[in-house]
């Protein structure tokens, strides 16, 4: 009988409060979009006004939105805090972010092995998603061929790392493996478009139309 | 009258008309002349997501930023795309504009069999959204694209132009 393959062993983890405390210590005029168990323990470390919860916005598709919303602000950066359960519901989205991904796109995987938010299912063992992020194109490529891919392993490293993610550009791809040790907040779905209108209303849309970024005419490799 | 199909030239104008900065769409046997003529196009961004769902969060994204997307999308990847849709428009109240590709249209209305089955659900399917449509099967119907413009304005909600022949070179 064939031995059950496992996941690569990874012999640290972060703490994802103590993460999440870091990042919010940092960060300046940056977007957060957040989904899943994100949206209930971040908020207990940031109320800022251009945080967005995506919770029940659409399954899967939280850096998909932070990817339009990158587009259309190319003046800050969008920094997508999403799990890795989540990018298994739409892992074509890595495809689209190494072809179009602009430099101004975070996407900070938080990987826990689970289905945390619906009971800690387990996912599947073998999948290495900064390996995905690198078929997919993500490293070298983005509409700038900026993009890359990295794995971080300790708060310390995050900490040393994170000006450089946030000067340089992107997009980036950084799958953070975390555990949470502390009781989740319970879900609690607030107005849909009121999340919408207040992140227009802190970015400072108006009906006026914003181009985004110009159009990318770089030939393909 | 015009001749059947819509113009891809026509189709781009009424796209410059209500100023739309991003397109999103997936290449498909209907759309490719139009597909063609916005990567051609300098001031419209074409973005080719791997599924619909992306489309529709993607383009959320960007009108939340303050862009002005559409989404050209046929009426399988609209049934794919089900819960972007629900969780990125029709929830948050934006208003979406799409172009859907009525897939099945010609052959059922010349009675072919078997009819696809794409066919008969997608203006119940519009309908169970409560999306408001109107049809493009020729170029005196561009007008449709505009007033789907300022139907999805004026209501903050997804509103639909539903063509039903494959645009023309």
């Amino acid at each position: 009988m064939s031995s059950i393959p496992t996941a690569p062993r990874h012999h640290q983890v972060i703490d994802r409060m103590e993460l999440f405390r870091s990042l919010a210590a940092r960060r300046t005029d940056e977007i957060i979009v957040t989904t899943m168990t994100a949206t209930l323990q971040w908020p207990l470390v940031s109320q800022h006004p251009l945080d967005f919860d995506f919770l029940a916005f659409g399954m899967g598709h939280a850096s998909d939105f932070g990817m339009g919303l990158a587009l259309a602000r190319p003046e800050r950066k969008t920094i997508v805090l999403k799990g890795d359960g989540g990018l298994l519901m739409s892992l074509g989205s890595l495809v689209t972010m190494g072809r179009y991904g602009p430099g101004n796109l975070m996407v900070l995987l938080l990987e826990n092995r689970s289905y945390e938010i619906t009971g800690g299912q387990a996912l599947p063992p073998r999948a290495d998603f900064a390996a995905l992020a690198r078929a997919a194109g993500v490293e070298g490529g983005g509409r700038t061929g900026t993009g890359k891919v990295e794995r971080i392993e300790t708060l310390d490293a995050f900490e040393e790392r994170y000006p450089v993610l946030r000067r340089e550009p992107g997009p980036h791809f950084v799958v953070l493996p975390v555990h949470n040790a502390e009781p989740l907040p319970p879900v609690a779905h607030t107005d849909h478009a009121g999340r919408i209108r207040n992140l227009r209303s802190a970015l400072g849309v108006t009906g006026e139309v914003s181009q985004g970024t110009s159009k990318d005419r770089r030939p393909a490799p | 009258m015009s001749e059947p199909g819509v113009s891809a030239a026509g189709a781009l104008a009424a796209l410059h008309t209500i100023a739309t900065t991003h397109v999103l769409a997936i290449p498909d046997s209907e759309n490719r002349h139009l597909y063609a003529a916005i990567d051609d196009d300098p001031d419209i961004e074409l973005i080719t997501p791997c599924r619909e769902g992306e489309s529709i969060a993607i383009a959320a994204g960007l009108w939340t930023g303050g862009c002005r997307p559409l989404v050209l999308i046929q009426n399988t990847g609209l049934m794919e795309a089900g819960d972007a849709l629900r969780g990125c428009s029709v929830g948050p109240s934006i208003p979406l504009r799409l172009l859907v590709g009525w897939r099945g249209y010609l052959g059922a209305r010349a009675r072919r069999i078997p009819i696809d089955s794409a066919y008969p659900f997608t203006e119940p399917l519009l309908r169970a959204w409560n999306i408001p449509y109107s049809l493009l099967m020729n170029d005196d119907d561009l007008g449709a694209v505009a007033e789907m413009d300022r139907t999805a304005e004026e209501s903050s909600y997804p509103a639909a132009v539903l063509f039903g022949n494959a645009f023309r070179p």
